[in-house]
């Protein structure tokens, strides 16, 4: 999965319902008494951890690194339903603004200094304080929060500017930080905070169920139980997290027994690695949509014919994307028309659906204008007025990515095969890593914003959505130029709705705005979705007791396994 | 001798300047820290500054030459951290690999050149000849593939990475495993570059055992009754001595092209992979220092195999 | 001035021998015709020549359409199997020798002429043409050639084009000191001089009298550099540096690796495209070699190759050969 939609993630809401978020839940906090009974929990992975400092990070693995070694509020539950991790219990204010959490009590850092509200208190503070610069990445997760008090050492109170309806969502994301240890670090302008490293000044003070024994970003990081964490304690002994460069290796490794866990299993392999008689494969749908990246940027000069919701409409009619479930994928998808995926509950089912039709495709394209020359490729007219462009064929770019969890180069052919169906030529460029291929998208971004969002007609990319709908229909919005969005998309309508469902507490009020929002992006086709992705990983018959539905959602996902 | 010497360093200033026209005259703003787009500001500015990029070519390669002056290879784009750093174990970890895999190439390759020289016209002459056209015109790459599928899993072999990731890590490993183990992990890589290396060699050495073997005096030593192994001994070993160990600074270039198609292969953790995650990451600067670094080795193990001739063959006097 | 000169003193005697029988005509069919391992070189060769300029007719399928299941095992159908896309490897296969063999031919080419131009003009001038062309031959020639190649593939685009000019640019070096040497020993001849001491003009020497000479060593040349090429375009197209619309044998055994080809014993997927690159190269190697043979049955060390390099004593003087 794209690494940085994961930052995305990490900024994610579940609105599931502000409802079911009041009132006390308690997680199954009796701690198994005694050492570990299994071996070390060996997991093969192609993300690395890059990072263990929450505000400066890119890699979707680094989140769950953080999960593991620091202590949050609130967690999922194998159910999907919130549980506390530190926190035993809360409760909000009549007017919605404030939320007290009472957290566990006589917990203590790995150096023994006890952990107090003080800590999430000064991390919201600190986070807040600095929310435009240094702590952006984890600003996002603490919106619309004014300040954190901490009346007692169990008791953290978070006072917000307005009410908020998907909190628990937000706060499920949110590191909490030892002050002892931060605090001197942040510097003038909490510059420090962006710069320290944890990882890299071992032992790390941690208030999560593990501390680490060694760190290496693209090799071996070794996880040790800490015996004094507050919640449930881990089962493996150890856990070794290995950075593969290829998933093919990480499947040998698993095959010969070196291995208990690959978390990602590549499309192509999956039938292989069912036949083996050493490994259990499962398969959950994801959060993961594929998707034709229109730029949508209404400033764009080139290629303006691509604007056009109708033309972009009708190259998409002719992408056959049941082949794609089947070449590209194995078979492990399904269609998806919304940015959100099937993953949320607030996906709006109405939308399209987009029908493979080449033929009506190629009516539509003749009806707008765009008549086909002597070798077959149609030509767009020329325009007039502000953006005037001179008559052109209908010949483009594709950028991909060479970072994906699948065969883009495959999916690609046959986007290229319905393109060429309906008279459009396309040619590949290949794009360099997330970093490099986003750098494309963007153009310059210290840049004037008249040279941003030039660089590219289409690209091929994914995301990675969420419960909550927030992020993923946050990226298409004019204040994720240069940070999350792609498109380059600038609809004021559109940002004035985002705004609103941030703020709006009852659910079926919210849900109406989240559906038209919905709505909105599929109508204009700032994207075309393709598919929707399962997640496939494999994991040795030695071991049991995985919950694959929890990555990067909780805890339990590395302290639940135990081997038989 | 001196004169060789001299020659050496002036190769090494046109190759400094090489690198510097390629990477930075040539693809100009493509390569520019100012377009990274995950750059801080910070560092742009910094780079704006310390490499002059605001400033005239002729600038920009002067501010290049001081920096080089003080083994400053610039910094790596994504990490803003410097290229040096980056360097350091990649290079260990490719070396004993190469190593390894260029020694196999020799042995083998001077064996069966031998053999074959000496048996001319016979069947281990045409068998060695054969075999060693055949791996050497093999695509290394190809051939990596291949032992990954055929040989590996037959024999136990591990076919990626350096080392057993959690050998030693929760429980503690005894010097002799960790060796076994970083062995086991470098045969198959090891074998692949030799491979296609000894094919090289031997054809090589072959050849220049046949013209040593053709040499008058060693009809002479022949015609004196001495046996044909210690003519081959004596003679024409020594004498081929000299092309095979220029040959092999000779084939550095290779054995670093090669190497990286093989650590590709066998995500095998060294420079070559290195070489390729910079291309994949843009990261410009990285490959710019890479790239002066495998040139400058290639001058230096020239400069070396050239002080060796001049050493060891008597017809040599400057 | 350097370690690396194409031949020692005292084999330009032989070269010189070689190069009087070479001026007899029908030398290089004479010396292919003699050589069995080089007539089964040419004909491999031209098999594949004949393959790649009718693949259009001798595909069983369209390679680039799915017309079975993915890594389906060979069959009645699909004689070499289908690879990770569902298309039948045996006409991807056919497919990829256009390409392959093309870019071959073409950066042979390309190297050929500017390595044979350099080669002619230092040799044919001598002094300080010599001199700066052969300097600057040197420098190029320390430089390794597949990273340079690399990136030079990442730096400017990944289009079919591009890689062309990328590899003859690289290749060009060892070519320029071989028909360097040859011409020089060319001009000393007589008849050469005679023409000379006639009124001829450069040009016509050039064209009518030196180049006839060189031809034979500039055709064993051409035909070990279109293997080198073809070598030089898998490296390219295995690191996913190639162009990505075309589907060459480079390709395929790239698209086997990350195909997870091995994982699913897919050995259709990746021997083939690797045995016709092997068996080009091999065909072409025999070839060249019987040629260099001829023109210098002593000179067995040969330039077999010319990744590598018949190795010369150093002593300074540019003019010695």
């Amino acid at each position: 999965m794209r690494a940085r939609t994961f930052v995305g993630v990490a900024l994610a809401v579940v609105g599931l319902s502000a409802v079911l978020g009041f009132g006390a839940v308690s997680s199954g906090g009796a701690a198994t008494a005694g050492a570990s009974s299994s071996g070390v929990l060996r997991i093969g992975t192609v993300n690395y951890i890059d990072s263990l400092n929450p505000f400066n990070y890119i890699e979707s693995q680094a989140v769950i690194g953080q999960m593991m070694v620091y202590p949050q509020l609130v967690q999922y539950s194998p159910a999907m339903k919130f549980e506390g991790d530190w926190a035993s219990s809360w409760k909000t204010s009549k007017n919605g603004k404030d939320w007290t959490f009472r957290l566990r009590p006589n917990a203590k850092w790995s150096d023994g200094v006890p952990m107090t509200a003080a800590d999430p208190a000064w991390t919201i503070n600190t986070t807040v304080k600095y929310a435009k610069d240094a702590t952006a990445v984890a600003a996002a997760a603490l919106a619309h929060v004014k300040s954190a008090a901490a009346p007692n050492a169990t008791t953290l109170v978070i006072h917000y500017e307005s009410p908020v309806g998907n909190v628990l969502a937000q706060l499920e994301q949110f590191m909490i930080l030892p002050k002892h240890v931060w605090a001197a670090k942040a510097g003038a302008d909490g510059k420090g905070l962006k710069t320290y490293h944890p990882e890299l000044h071992l032992p790390i003070v941690s208030g999560g169920p593990y501390t680490i024994e060694q760190y290496e970003k693209k090799g071996t990081t070794a996880f040790k139980p800490y015996p004094g964490f507050y919640g449930p304690k881990s089962h493996a002994s150890g856990v070794a997290l290995t950075y593969y460069t290829n998933s093919d290796a990480a499947i040998a490794d698993l095959k010969r027994g070196n291995l208990d866990w690959a978390d990602q299993v590549p499309f192509q392999a999956v039938k292989a690695v069912k036949k083996l008689s050493n490994a259990v494969v499962t398969s959950i749908p994801s959060g993961e949509t594929t998707n034709i990246t229109w730029n949508s940027n209404p400033a764009k000069k080139k290629h303006r014919e691509l604007l056009d919701p109708r033309v972009k409409k009708a190259l998409s009619m002719c992408v056959d994307r049941k082949q794609i479930i089947d070449v590209v994928f194995a078979g492990y998808a399904t269609t998806v028309e919304s940015i959100v995926g099937h993953i949320s509950p607030l996906e709006n089912p109405n939308l399209g659906p987009l029908r493979y039709n080449c033929a009506a495709a190629n009516t539509a394209l003749d009806k707008l204008g765009y008549t086909k020359g002597s070798n077959g490729i149609r030509v767009a007219p020329a325009t007039s007025g502000a953006n005037a462009e001179a008559a052109h064929p209908m010949q483009y770019e594709i950028m991909t990515p060479t970072s994906l969890d699948f065969n883009v180069n495959r999916a690609f052919d046959i986007v290229k095969k319905g393109f060429a169906k309906v008279g459009v030529k396309v040619t590949q460029k290949v794009g360099g890593d997330s970093t490099a291929a986003y750098a494309i998208e963007t153009g310059d971004c210290s840049g004037p914003e008249s040279k941003q969002y030039q660089g590219f007609d289409i690209a091929m990319w994914d995301w990675v959505g969420y419960l909550d709908p927030d992020f993923q229909l946050s990226v298409v919005t004019k204040d994720q130029w240069c940070s999350w969005s792609d498109t380059g998309a600038n609809n004021p309508a559109y940002d004035k709705l985002y705004a609103k469902q941030g703020t709006t507490v009852n659910p079926n009020k919210r849900r109406a705005i989240v559906y038209a929002m919905q709505k909105i992006v599929w109508d204009n086709f700032y994207y075309t979705q393709l598919v929707n992705e399962f997640a496939i990983d494999a994991h040795s018959t030695k071991w049991t007791g995985f919950y694959p539905q929890l990555n990067a959602y909780s805890k339990r996902y590395w302290t639940n396994p135990s081997e038989k | 001798m001196v004169k060789r010497i001299a020659y050496a360093i002036l190769t090494v200033f046109i190759a400094i300047t090489l690198n510097f026209v390629l990477f930075r005259a040539l693809s100009g703003d493509a390569v520019s820290a100012l377009r990274c787009k995950q750059c801080s500001k910070a560092f742009k500015e910094a780079q704006r500054r310390d490499l002059g990029l605001d400033e005239s070519k002729w600038v920009q390669y002067k501010l290049y030459l001081a920096d080089l002056a003080h083994f400053d290879l610039g910094n790596s784009v994504p990490s803003e951290k410097p290229v040096r750093g980056e360097l350091i174990v990649p290079i260990k970890n490719s070396l004993p690999m190469i190593a390894l895999g260029t020694l196999f190439a020799i042995v083998f390759g001077t064996l069966v050149g031998v053999v074959a020289a000496w048996r001319r016209g016979t069947f281990a002459d045409k068998g060695g000849l054969y075999t060693a056209l055949g791996f050497y015109s093999m695509p290394t790459q190809w051939l990596g593939l291949m032992l990954i599928f055929f040989v590996a899993g037959a024999v136990g072999l591990p076919t990626s990475g350096i080392k057993t990731p959690t050998l030693g890590l929760f429980t503690d490993a005894s010097t002799w495993e960790v060796a076994v183990d970083r062995f086991k992990h470098m045969i198959l890589p090891a074998l692949t570059l030799g491979l296609v290396l000894y094919g090289d060699y031997a054809l090589i050495v072959r050849s220049a055992m046949l013209e040593t073997l053709g040499e008058d005096y060693v009809l002479t030593a022949r015609a004196k009754g001495l046996k044909n192994w210690t003519i081959v001994r004596r003679h024409g070993l020594r004498n081929a001595m000299l092309p095979i160990i220029t040959l092999v600074a000779l084939s550095l270039g290779f054995i670093i092209g090669g190497s990286i198609t093989v650590e590709y292969v066998f995500s095998y953790p060294g420079l070559g992979l290195l070489t390729v995650e910079a291309i994949d990451k843009r990261d410009f600067p990285l490959l710019q220092a890479i790239f002066m670094l495998l040139t400058l080795s290639v001058i230096f193990f020239n400069l070396i195999a050239d002080l060796l001739y001049f050493k060891f063959d008597p017809r040599v006097t400057t | 001035m350097s370690l690396i000169e194409p031949l020692q003193a005292a084999d330009e005697d032989a070269l010189a021998e070689g190069i009087a029988r070479s001026s007899r005509p029908g030398f290089v069919r004479t010396a292919i015709a003699g050589n069995r391992a080089a007539l089964v070189g040419l004909a491999i060769l031209a098999f594949f020549v004949f393959v790649a300029v009718f693949a259009p007719f001798l595909e069983p399928y369209d390679p680039t359409a799915k017309t079975g299941p993915v890594y389906d095992p060979p069959s009645s159908a699909h004689w070499l199997g289908t690879d990770d896309g569902g298309g039948d490897m045996l006409s991807l296969l056919i497919a990829g020798s256009r390409v392959s063999l093309a870019v071959g031919f073409i950066a042979a080419l390309v190297a050929i002429l500017i390595g044979g131009t350099v080669g002619i003009l230092s040799g044919y001038f001598g002094g300080k043409t010599d001199t700066v062309l052969m300097r600057f031959t040197d420098y190029m020639l320390v430089i390794p050639d597949i990273p340079l190649m690399i990136i030079a593939a990442a730096l400017f685009g990944r289009n079919l084009k591009n890689i062309i000019v990328i590899i003859g640019i690289i290749y060009w070096t060892s070519t320029a000191r071989l028909i360097r040497a040859q011409v020089k020993s060319v001009r000393e001849r007589v008849y050469v001089k005679r023409a000379q001491a006639l009124g001829a003009g450069n040009r016509r020497l050039v064209f009518k009298h030196v180049l006839p000479q060189v031809a034979p060593l500039l055709i064993a040349n051409t035909v070990l550099m279109i293997a080198l090429a073809i070598f030089a375009e898998t490296f390219i197209s295995f690191l996913g540096l190639g162009d990505p619309s075309t589907i060459s044998w480079g390709r395929l055994i790239e698209n086997a690796f990350t195909g997870e080809a091995t994982i699913n014993n897919a050995w259709w997927a990746i021997v083939p495209p690797g045995v016709c690159v092997t068996i080009v190269i091999l065909a072409c190697t025999m070839i060249g070699q019987s040629v260099e043979d001829a023109l210098n049955p002593r000179l067995a060390v040969g330039h077999l190759s010319v990744r590598r390099f018949r190795v010369r004593t150093l002593d300074g003087k540019a003019g010695a050969e």
